[in-house]
């Protein structure tokens, strides 16, 4: 016993070293793959206070450039609300509409979460941001998240006051668009690098398309809806497969300077997501336990080569 | 409280802080950043346990992945740098009875000894970080490239903290 005792004060530093690799790799292993903890992130209480203190005494500094952008956008909205507004005065006075009753009772599908960027990396193959909303704000994992330019990534980790999100510029998370005004669905996956350039792949050979067109969302998930803008085609490069071709795109987002997001809330969400996740053979009970643990005030959603 | 510990740990703080919400942030010409945080391990006296400096560089490392959203790749590069540090510190001067108990500053050393010291420190770190991270030896040409942009950086950063410390120092 003494002896083992002596063995172990001997080579304690070994000991000590070696607990320190094995923490910091099951920390790389299963950290990268699926966040076990909201603690292991930078939506846990303390790193989120941090990043909010800061991000108050700091947030001035960039007022400037965000004010013209949000300019830029407001004047764009106004232009194209009044278009509408003379288009629906149009429509109705040349259809009378019998439906019109039905369909002004109709809720809008998509709302939206304002939320404050407190935290932002571009520089890592796999990016995340901090955002100063939490489940108590109505954020759920999974869902969008835009800013001013376009569609800039997916609610992966919630707190009650701050989440995680994953950013459009993680390898491993992939995101279905189209090019605008065709039906051609491709796969928008950033590769590292220039945090200004991703790639759209599994683009049919056939597709039409021309330098400067509009990617844009697919619609085909819950997190986004149909025709959001994310980036402009480039040009064509060499894909993996021939069957396919692959777009480089510059995404309209400036991912260096986000500061103001909109987290997506679709009102069909939660029960389209339950609808695909139910077993066929499931019963009524077991729904009724996916839809409470869908609801639970802190929860972690996987971010393994993930797509929307 | 050992005052050098509340010293150590200020210092430990204020760093980790630094490179969070600061230094994480400057990424020049997407390849360069600095890691100022590691001055916490590379300034720690050579008499000092090594299951002490291992805790404090791994503590250090895991603080920086909580904030930065990279679990285990601080805390691991900074664990096998706390372990490095004595044969990196040897490699470049005798172990002697001074040197034995010495915090490795540019007063003790000398500008040639400690920037050498430093560089080789920077290098490794950089390398192990950016190795860890990307995990992929397909790009190991980037890795390079980042890991020399971004020793070169961190030794300047680290040599301007270490001058502003040793002259306050001098002040008090």
């Amino acid at each position: 016993m003494r002896n083992l005792l002596n063995f172990i004060v001997r080579y304690s530093k070994w000991f000590v070293f070696t607990l320190y690799v094995l923490i910091s790799l099951i920390l790389l292993v299963s950290g990268s793959s699926y966040p076990r903890s909201v603690y292991l992130t930078s939506a846990n209480v303390v790193t989120g206070s941090v990043f909010k203190g800061w991000s108050q005494m700091t947030g001035y500094f960039h007022l400037r450039d965000i004010n013209e952008s949000l300019q830029a956008s407001n004047a764009a909205l106004q232009n194209e609300v009044l278009n509408l507004q003379n288009e629906i005065a149009r429509y109705r006075t040349l259809i009378p509409d019998s439906m019109a009753k039905d369909l002004e009772l109709q809720p809008d599908r998509f709302g939206y979460v304002s939320a404050a960027v407190v935290n932002n990396n571009t520089r890592h193959p796999k990016n995340y941001f901090t955002i100063d909303r939490g489940s108590l704000d109505g954020i759920r994992t999974g869902m969008g998240v835009v800013d001013q330019s376009g569609v800039v990534g997916i609610v992966n980790v919630i707190g009650n006051h701050i989440s995680r999100v994953i950013s459009v510029l993680n390898e491993s998370q992939l995101f279905s668009v189209k090019v605008k005004g065709t039906t051609f669905i491709g796969t928008l996956m950033w590769k590292g690098g220039d945090p200004s350039v991703a790639y759209v792949e599994e683009i049919p050979r056939h597709a039409a398309y021309n330098i400067g067109d509009t990617i844009v969302t697919s619609g085909n998930s819950t997190a986004f809806p149909e025709g959001l803008p994310i980036g402009v085609i480039l040009n064509k490069v060499r894909g993996r497969d021939d069957s396919f071709i692959t777009l480089k795109v510059k995404l309209t987002s400036d991912f260096k300077a986000l500061s103001t997001v909109r987290v997506i809330t679709d009102i069909y969400k939660s029960e389209i997501d339950s609808l695909a996740n139910i077993p066929v053979d499931k019963t009524p009970v077991d729904r009724k336990k996916t839809a409470k643990s869908a609801n639970t005030s802190t929860s972690v959603s996987h971010d393994t080569t993930s797509g929307v | 409280m050992d005052k050098d510990f509340l010293i150590n740990l200020t210092i430990a703080i204020v760093l980790v802080l630094t490179q969070v919400l600061i230094c994480n942030h400057i990424f020049i010409f997407n390849v360069a950043m600095a890691f100022v945080f590691i001055y916490v391990i590379i300034r720690m006296p050579m008499d000092m346990k090594t299951d002490a400096l291992l805790t404090w560089a791994f503590l250090c490392g895991l603080l920086v992945d909580l904030f930065s959203d990279t679990p285990g790749v601080n805390s691991l590069a900074c664990t096998i740098l706390a372990m490095l540090k004595g044969p990196c510190m040897y490699a470049y001067v005798p172990r002697d009875d001074r040197t034995k108990s010495i915090a490795p500053s540019i007063r003790e050393l000398g500008f040639a000894v400690y920037g050498k010291y430093l560089l080789t420190m920077s290098g490794i770190y950089c390398f192990l970080a950016f190795t860890i991270e990307y995990f992929n030896f397909a790009d190991i040409k980037e890795i390079i490239i980042m890991t020399v942009s971004s020793a070169i950086l961190t030794f300047l950063v680290i040599l301007g903290i270490d001058s502003l410390i040793v002259s306050n120092e001098k002040r008090l």
